[in-house]
């Protein structure tokens, strides 16, 4: 599904200071995974996941998803490839706040280049019913909770059927019981879409979620 | 959802940055509109009032070419003389293919004997007239009788009244003809018959008797012949007869141009403070839209939409605004010159007309293109860089 | 809905106030009768109705600015709109104001008072119109 091939990722500061924030990395995931990245903070694991997605361009090495290889496609391609095949959840609030519960889910099907997510009003209705919030359809998310808000983001990223779902630390905001119903939301989807699942976190309680788990340190897989 | 959707939910997202850009295009359109509509309704004035004059060239007597064209311009009374001799010298000068006499008279200050106070009356030969006499004949198809009078588009009589009474004289209102926005709007025209019997009735009917110099003229209207240089005649004018002045049409209300050249120059060089003022507000305005906004683009660029399609959103935000406030600021300032035009007239000294619909038009898209052109200058560059960024950069808090 | 509400008090302020500066009365003309008494021109009682007209615009923009009801709202961008529409319709045609060009009630305070009206009747109609979208927030 993911193949990164000795990729590395390079900020540079100002007055020349550089920070290696991933070095020569090479990791593969397969279809089907449920792969954990664990890793302190600033070990280089969230810009693993951006890298893996074509939300970065790396400073070296080649990123192929789905076998195609992202940074030499245009933007249009890279764009409608990360629409169809990738759904995101973030760590932040991700919501947009002008939209309604039900306008964020079905927002990433308007992007689709063929039709304007049409027929995406009654996938959306569902994803919000199997996310347990199907009467919360006509709710802005200043009208939700922060547990409420992730889960519609969690319908959100599976409008268009993605093969791959990516989440970055998607319940640090979260509190226990949030936590749970979340992660569960998640082996679910793994288990009965059978969606490829990247997760990133910093709770090591998570790792029994995913079918393997890597640790990141220093911007490297630690071994 | 649509772009045009999901843009007008994003402007009601953020009711401050809206408004702030909203005002901003008002301004400048309103602004850049009244400012044109006010020169154009100057000049549409000068250009109905020379034709109104219909003379290739007016000929007054030497000294007083500025309160002859402050009374044609503003309606402000002149009385000038002339010896009526003189008319014949023009007859005969070469080139002159009409000449036709007036005389300026004016109404008394708070005098009972007249209706109306201090009002400009012309009075025409109508043997020799080409300015009236068309006028009548096309409207009414006969000249002014004894006792009848046209007059400028603001005369009236008042209400309760069948005529307008001047030095005790009842002159019957035939008709009122059709707005120039100069004093001929506020002038009265009569035959020299009724002036002259009128100056007679005035020695017993009113306060103070309408004095008409005596074998005098006030100014002598006059029409070339066709394919002669008015400026030939001009020129001839001067050299036959002596103690006058010609006044080429073109070259007329010469003192009125000036000022509005003066006033355009400072219009122009407000407007173009404003303008570059807007756009510099508009820029941090929208700069600081897409810093707040960058994490949401982020977002977006993740989700599958394309540098293209977040930077028409951007551009749409601005163009949308940039059309509501640039019509608000055209119909408001365009709606505020209307109902002050009396005000205008009064306090910059100039002649104004409101321009027809076609001509106001053209200065109303001219508005709404600088309303435009100034939002989305503004918004340009930040809608570019945002939407070119790399959106794990844009993510990052 | 506060600024809405304090932008109709500031208009009833110069509905009310600004004609009694600018009517023939203040300028100190009036019509002489036949029998020598002075009497006032019809501006200066356009000016005096106009206050009939402002004092409940300072009222009615008060509440928009404190109400929080849709209903409310709705009721009052409807009294609004037909306020503005008397405060023109005043000088232009129920009263009206001298005829002549040159004066100050014509040139200046019935422009001032068609504007004022205008404006009036369209941030009232605006308040009308917003008041159909959002939520309603419970009264306190």
């Amino acid at each position: 599904m993911i193949t990164l091939h000795e990729v590395s990722k390079t900020y540079r500061l100002g007055k020349g200071s550089v920070v290696n924030a991933v070095c020569n990395v090479s990791l593969e995931v397969p279809r089907g995974e449920f792969l954990v990245i664990t890793g302190r903070s600033g070990s280089g694991k969230t810009t693993l996941l951006n890298l893996a997605a074509g939300l970065t361009q790396p400073t070296q090495g080649q990123v192929l998803l789905g076998g195609a290889e992202i940074w030499r496609l245009a933007d249009r391609e890279q764009s409608a490839l990360r629409n169809r095949t990738i759904g995101f959840v973030f760590q932040f609030p991700s919501l947009m706040p002008s939209l309604t519960a039900l306008e964020n889910v079905r927002l990433p099907a308007t992007f689709e280049a063929s039709g304007r997510g049409n027929g995406s009003a009654a996938r959306a209705a569902e994803l919000l019913e199997l996310v347990g919030l199907p009467e919360k359809a006509g709710s802005y998310p200043r009208q939700l909770s922060a547990g409420q808000q992730q889960r519609v983001v969690v319908a959100r990223s599976l409008i268009n059927r993605p093969e791959l779902l990516l989440a970055d630390e998607p319940t640090s905001d979260l509190d226990e019981k949030t936590e749970i119903e979340i992660m569960s939301l998640f082996r679910d989807i793994h288990l009965t879409m059978g969606v490829t699942i990247v997760m990133v976190t910093h709770t090591s309680q998570l790792i029994c979620y995913g079918t393997r788990a890597i640790e990141m340190a220093a911007g490297t897989i630690r071994t | 959802m649509s772009l045009l959707s999901l843009t007008w939910r994003n402007i009601r997202g953020n009711a401050f940055r809206s408004w702030v850009v909203f005002l901003c295009a008002l301004v400048v359109a309103g602004f850049a509109l009244s400012t044109t509509l006010i020169m154009r309704g100057a000049e549409n004035s000068l250009r109905l009032a020379l034709a109104r004059l219909g003379a290739d060239i007016v000929v007054v007597p030497e000294g007083s070419e500025s309160k002859v064209e402050t009374a044609l311009l503003m309606g402000t009374p002149a009385t000038v003389w002339m010896p009526q001799e003189n008319m014949q010298k023009i007859s005969a000068v070469p080139g002159v293919a009409v000449a036709s006499p007036q005389l300026y008279l004016s109404t008394l200050h708070d005098a009972s004997c007249c209706t109306v106070p201090d009002m400009f009356l012309v009075a025409y030969d109508p043997a020799t007239d080409f300015t009236i006499q068309p006028w009548l004949k096309r409207r009414f198809g006969n000249d002014l009788k004894l006792g009848e009078a046209v007059g400028g588009t603001h005369i009236f009589v008042p209400p309760g009244e069948q005529n307008i009474k001047l030095y005790g004289y009842f002159v019957s209102l035939k008709g009122n003809l059709e707005p120039t926005g100069t004093g001929l709007d506020q002038s009265l025209f009569f035959t020299f018959d009724t002036a002259r019997d009128m100056a007679r009735i005035s020695h017993t009917r009113a306060e103070r008797a309408l004095q008409i110099m005596p074998d005098s003229i006030s100014a002598v209207l006059v029409k070339v012949v066709p394919g002669t240089k008015p400026q030939d005649v001009a020129l001839g004018i001067l050299h036959a007869v002596p103690g006058v002045t010609p006044i080429e049409s073109p070259n007329m209300f010469q003192a009125y141009r000036k000022q509005m050249a003066g006033l355009l120059k400072t219009t122009l060089a407000l407007l173009t403070i404003t303008w570059a003022l807007s756009v510099v507000l508009l820029g941090l305005v929208f700069s600081m839209a897409a810093n707040e906004r960058r994490r949401e683009i982020g977002v977006l660029r993740a989700l599958g939409a394309r540098r293209e399609y977040v930077f028409k959103s951007l551009l749409a935000e601005a163009v949308l605004l940039a059309l509501a406030g640039g019509a608000a600021g055209i119909a408001l300032g365009a709606f505020t010159i209307f109902l002050f035009r009396n005000l205008l007239i009064s306090s910059l000294g100039i002649p104004f007309l409101f321009p027809s619909a076609a001509p106001l038009l053209v200065l109303v898209g001219g508005g709404l293109v600088v309303a435009l052109v100034s939002v989305t200058t503004a918004a340009l560059v930040p809608a570019y860089r945002i939407s070119h960024q790399d959106p794990a950069l844009a993510m990052r808090e | 809905m506060k600024i809405v509400g304090v932008i109709l008090i500031a208009l009833a302020i110069v509905i009310a106030v600004v004609p009694q500066f600018l009517d023939c009365q203040s300028q100190g003309r009036a019509i002489t009768l036949a029998d020598g008494r002075l009497i006032p021109m019809k501006c200066h009682w356009t000016a005096v109705a106009e206050i009939a007209l402002g004092v409940p615009l300072v009222g009615l923009g008060a509440l928009l600015a404190l109400s929080k009801r849709r209903e409310t709202r709705r009721a009052l961008g409807v009294v609004g709109a037909m306020l503005g529409a008397f405060a023109i319709l005043l000088p232009a045609a129920l009263i009206g104001v001298c005829a002549m060009n040159e004066m100050l009630c014509n040139s200046v305070m019935q422009p001032t008072l068609i504007l004022a009206g205008t404006l009036v009747m369209v941030i009232s109609l605006g308040a009308f119109g917003f008041s159909f979208g959002g939520k309603e927030v419970e009264p306190a």
